[in-house]
């Protein structure tokens, strides 16, 4: 136990404790706190349980979070099965447009299925002109639209996580099972699927997080009985009326709570069944079917249909961006770059927060991630695991939860809110696992003796970091980076709890121009915009290595 | 007709052949083993009778039914037993659970279902565990729930492969025994795939030797131990001297032949009918080690006999090794107790030429 490393750890901790512990401290206690009193108490919570319509919302959410779970699984499962296991023409492009979702900002597909499905959306114009329906169907204004939308941007993390786990069973269980007698859909659920429970988990827990998280989806669809668009509006409107911002702040602690325990409660359930044999190893493609001609064609006519569905995000998203005035018809009649000049140049604020912002949390979290990886993976110090377990954590912490906690610990006590700098913290503080965690398996792919033999022939600890560990980690940091980067510049959930006037990012900007009411034109643009560099990006991170990628997956949260 | 028949099987992988039409035969209830070399193509011509591999030709019939020339029988409906190299006895279920796995299956009543799955584990001497998870279960216990999930069915065939090499020495010794009893008992047809020479020879009622895709030599193991059909078997199974020379004299009626060496004008060695040599050719006169006898002082001995220094010696408890440089060769001995002898000493080698083998 060196003393570079316990100064190493010590700045671990000191970053951990000011970011993370702090203020979600003063979050948890200020739920306590009595309004317009300094007294203390329970009495905010047993208003909130008592109050029938927050209860309603949090069952809503519980509800929504299951119809979800439900949606991406049963879609999910056949989509991870022929992407596992039948080899098919266009397999990267098919994967890559199934997966798209993760990376498109959610917002995105609100908006576009709004345009595409809503009540004078090009859907419904295109039937009625046909003759085929004389009102308008609502296909997505309701739960059944809320569903939809949210299942459509989880189903990534569900059939990527199957996907794994299909590819990652030793053939020889499914080959016993075989010669047992077992036919291939009794051999599916008895032995194929139990197998995959692990890995499905760590895609389930995610997928019912979310609801908890996303208060912005049902804000935009005009519901709003959903615990987390309730308290961000009791919070970020109501916030002269204390009562209900108290209210707010105990809807994002309950959330919070929900979310941090089904996570737990996943994680312990993994860990308690073995879920491994004696296995030999297995090819890096796992095994791999050839399937009936009915069944190779409706897999390639499911994945179209999904891809398709995939694609209106963008598509319409970028239709609306190149118009203007496009209501009631089906598709654009006015063409124009004006709503392009209007971002870039006549405001270009956006743009440029958005990537001050994130590219300063990025150095940050370069920083700290390489350093946590270095300390987590290579020094025994006593509190790793906890450091670690921490940091995993804040993975289920939703969004707001960061938000709301960095708008009441850095506003009286250390005003650090009313400088800039908050944004890139805040966004720091909330995507930071992710770079984490592919600098931490990265690191420990690396054998220790190849940095042992460098210290041996003389160099120093530090030096050898640089010289030899760094260039080799370089790869898996690389797409961390990138990652990070994407991530934090989506972010939404934190950034609009603390922004002022002059700060607001590319996000920020496009729901306040819905809020606004303003031209829908210029908020999709802007979201078009937002595809465009992240689509970029990810190009980037595919050259840099996708397998990488896959190995190290985390959730990914607004 | 035999019980299982292979029939010009072939199984390729893009270009290159795993099985060459090879063919095959395996009467009822015995334990046939193919052994060989990695990539020899004995796991493949396994994988094919239990149907988890296609074979590109040929015909695999068992107790008269063909597996593939009348449409190919899915693995699931062949009535094969198998147990895996690495078990693949399933974590998420009890030991109970796998082995009745099969048996559920066939629509029988749960009382008759769990008589047999607990009579089957105690065979296999297993018995109380049933409750057990294959996590809480070691490595020779995991495999004996395989064996046991392999034999309830009561399967009319049963395939092994390598099922003892994730193993440690001992247990392996000791289970090799266990499986031979065990489907002795039962009566069964088995085949058993393995690389290990040691284990084929104490657990097959005969051997198949392959390399490459091809069976080399068929045989008991002690014909395959004796009378090797060529260099590879010689070489594969157990040690053996090879000593490089050529053909210089053939007395058929006598069954030997002449062999000129490096360092002996006229080893006189043994052939078989089979063999055909001709004057010339270049042949190894092949003897094991044991056939090899060590004299400190010249004996009466009127051929086959060399003189050489020892170079090494290798005591191994029950075996006493000796490394002997006779001119450029080295020959190995072995004798199975004590020797004064040491590393340096002159002696004299006699290859006996009842022993002493032509191979090529």
């Amino acid at each position: 136990m060196s003393r570079e490393n316990i100064s190493l750890a010590a700045i671990l901790w000191s970053v951990i404790a000011f970011l993370v512990i702090y203020p979600l401290s003063v979050l948890i206690i200020e739920s306590f706190r009595i309004a317009e009193t300094s007294g203390w108490g329970i009495s905010n919570y047993l208003a909130f349980f008592k109050d029938t319509y927050y209860l309603k919302t949090f069952w809503n959410t519980m509800v929504l979070s299951t119809l979800v779970l439900l949606t991406t699984t049963i879609f999910g499962i056949p989509l991870a099965y022929i992407l596992a296991r039948y080899r098919h023409r266009g397999k990267t492009i098919f994967t890559a447009l199934i997966l798209l979702p993760i990376v498109l900002p959610a917002f995105a597909g609100v908006f576009a299925f709004i345009i595409f499905f809503g009540k004078y959306g090009t859907l419904n114009l295109v039937l009625m002109d046909l003759g085929l329906i004389k009102n308008p169907i609502n296909f997505i204004y309701g739960i059944h639209g809320l569903v939809f939308i949210q299942s459509l941007h989880l189903l990534p993390f569900i059939v990527l996580s199957l996907s794994a786990g299909f590819t990652n069973i030793d053939p020889s269980f499914e080959e016993a099972a075989e010669v047992e007698g077992a036919s291939g859909f009794w051999r599916f659920i008895t032995v194929t699927l139990p197998l995959c429970t692990p890995s499905y988990l760590a895609g389930a827990v995610i997928v019912f997080l979310w609801p908890f998280t996303d208060w912005l989806t049902p804000l935009i669809l005009g519901k709003v009985d959903y615990l987390p668009s309730v308290a961000y509006i009791n919070i970020a409107y109501h916030f002269t009326d204390i009562n209900r911002k108290y209210m707010g702040i105990v809807a994002v602690v309950v959330s919070s709570i929900v979310c941090i325990a089904l996570f737990m409660l996943a994680r312990r359930w993994v860990e308690r069944k073995k879920y491994t044999g004696l296995s030999k190893g297995t090819t890096s493609e796992g095994r791999v079917i050839e399937p009936s001609p009915i069944v190779r064609y409706g897999s390639y006519l499911y994945m179209l249909i999904v891809s398709f569905i995939v694609l209106l995000i963008p598509i319409v998203l970028g239709l609306s961006a190149f118009s203007r005035r496009w209501v009631f018809e089906p598709l654009p009649t006015y063409w124009t770059l004006d709503n392009f000049k209007v971002i870039l140049i006549e405001s270009p604020l956006l743009v440029k927060n958005s990537f001050l912002f994130s590219g300063i949390a990025l150095i940050f979290g370069i920083f700290f991630g390489l350093i946590a990886a270095y300390v987590l993976v290579r020094t025994r110090i006593r509190g790793n695991e906890v450091l670690d377990f921490i940091i995993t954590l804040m993975l289920a912490f939703p969004g707001m939860a960061v938000g709301v906690s960095y708008m009441l610990a850095f506003w009286k006590g250390i005003p650090l809110a009313t400088h800039w700098i908050i944004m890139p913290l805040a966004l720091f503080a909330r995507r930071l696992p992710y770079f984490l965690r592919m600098a931490h398996s990265s690191y420990l792919q690396l054998d220790i003796s190849l940095e042992e033999a460098s210290e041996v022939s003389g160099v120093g600890k530090f030096r050898t970091f640089l010289y030899i560990s760094l260039p080799l980690l370089l790869k898996g940091v690389l797409v961390g980076v990138v990652m990070f980067f994407i991530m934090a510049f989506q972010e939404i959930s934190t950034a609009i709890f603390l922004y002022r006037g002059g700060w607001e990012t590319l996000p920020i900007g496009i729901y306040l121009n819905w809020h606004r009411g303003m031209e829908f034109g210029i908020a999709a643009a802007m979201a078009f915009l937002m595809i465009v560099i992240t689509f970029i990006l990810l190009l980037i991170i595919s050259r840099i290595g996708g397998g990488i990628l896959k190995a190290a997956w985390g959730p990914g949260e607004k | 007709m035999a019980f299982i028949e292979i029939k010009n099987l072939l199984k390729r992988y893009g270009k290159v052949v795993a099985v060459n039409h090879i063919d095959l035969d395996v009467k009822q209830g015995e334990m046939l083993t193919l052994l060989g070399p990695s990539g020899c193509g004995k796991t493949t011509t396994l994988r094919c009778i239990a149907g988890l591999e296609k074979p590109e030709a040929g015909d695999i019939v068992i107790d008269g039914r063909s597996l593939l020339s009348e449409g190919f029988v899915q693995p699931s409906d062949r009535g094969i037993g198998m147990v895996f190299q690495n078990y693949a006895v399933w974590p998420h279920m009890k030991v109970f659970k796998n082995v009745a796995y099969g048996l559920k299956l066939q629509k029988l009543t749960k009382h008759t279902i769990r008589e047999k799955v607990l009579q089957v584990l105690e065979m296999v001497g297993l018995g109380g565990l049933e409750d057990r998870y294959p996590g809480q279960l070691s490595g020779g216990q995991q495999q004996r729930v395989a064996l046991a999930r392999a034999l309830v069915r009561n399967p009319k065939v049963l395939l092994l492969d390598e099922p003892l090499s994730n193993l440690d020495a001992k247990l392996r010794e000791k289970m090799r025994f266990e499986i031979k009893s065990l489907v002795r008992r039962m009566g069964m047809t088995a085949i058993y795939v393995t690389h290990d020479q040691a284990e084929a020879m104490v657990i097959s009622d005969r051997i198949v030797v392959m390399d490459s895709g091809n069976i080399i030599q068929t045989g008991t193991a002690q014909e395959i131990y004796q009378t090797p059909a060529n260099r590879f078997v010689a070489d594969f199974i157990g040690t053996m001297n090879f000593l490089p020379g050529e053909v210089v004299k053939v007395e058929k009626e006598k069954n030997s032949a002449y062999v000129k060496t490096e360092f002996d004008e006229k080893l006189r060695c043994k052939t078989t009918d089979e063999i055909i040599l001709n004057q010339g050719d270049k042949v190894f006169a092949s003897i094991r080690p044991e056939d090899v006898e060590i004299f400190s002082t010249k004996p009466e001995k009127s051929e086959n006999l060399v003189a050489g220094k020892i170079a090494n010696k290798a005591y191994l408890g029950n075996f006493l090794f000796f490394f002997v440089t006779v001119n450029r060769s080295t020959i190995r001995v072995q004798i199975p107790h004590y020797s004064p002898l040491e590393e340096g000493d002159d002696i004299y080698l006699f290859l006996d030429p009842e022993k002493c083998m032509v191979l090529a």
